[in-house]
């Protein structure tokens, strides 16, 4: 099996989206969710849960980064809602 | 429980029914990810990200060991009793129906004006 070291090939790249997104979202849970359950243990466990998804989530970046696909990210900056926005669409 | 989310009947063993249930999700997503883990790994051909992905399994099924232990110990779940099981399963399942019918939430979500730079634009006129 010839490997390339630097791009990642197209079928592992795209589930490294998915991975990505599922570990995005799973943090995002077990984060909101501590706001809501009421057993210790449990809230316990879900930040447990929330810290692995982290560190899941920064290794699958640092991989994600060599998908054939890649491009840079911008700064998180909304369109300007005001710009024509504000009115009631 | 009736359809009044105010009367407290309703909040009746409600922390225990938010737990079992938050519980069972938190175990539903520790199965996805071994089981969405385990498919990838098979897609993957680069040698780094496949061990990248194995170390992730084997965390992702310490994690779903330690929330079924938890939740066999609090008895919100039962792999052994299925009858038991099915109890619980049932009176989720209801008790998750009735809740999705209640009118929680209010008619106009856009919480408009509480998350623009000028809060007031919204309002108009001289006052905006």
């Amino acid at each position: 099996m010839t490997t390339r070291s630097q791009t990642l090939a197209a079928h592992e790249s795209v589930d490294l989206h998915e991975m990505l997104n599922m570990k995005t979202l799973g943090l995002a849970k077990s984060k909101l969710l501590q706001g809501l359950v009421f057993d210790v243990e449990l809230k316990a466990l879900l930040q447990k849960d929330a810290e692995l998804s982290a560190q899941s989530i920064a290794n699958l970046q640092r991989l994600y980064a060599k998908a054939p696909f890649q491009a840079p990210v911008p700064p998180n900056r909304p369109t300007p809602i005001l710009q024509g926005g504000g009115k009631d669409e | 429980m009736n359809n009044d989310y105010l009367d407290p009947i309703n909040s009746l063993h409600m922390p225990e029914l938010a737990d079992t249930t938050l519980a069972m999700d938190l175990l539903m997503r520790a199965k996805e990810a071994v089981r969405n883990t385990a498919i990838a790994i098979t897609e993957a051909a680069t040698p780094e990200l496949r061990l990248a992905l194995r170390n992730q399994l084997r965390q992702e099924l310490a994690m779903h060991k330690e929330v079924t232990e938890l939740m066999v110990r609090k008895r919100w779940f039962h792999p052994y009793e299925l009858s038991e099981q099915y109890k619980l399963d049932m009176l989720a399942a209801n008790n998750t129906v009735k809740i999705s019918g209640m009118n929680l939430y209010r008619e106009d979500s856009s919480r408009k004006g509480m998350f623009y730079d000028t809060p007031d634009q919204h309002i108009g006129g001289e006052q905006a």
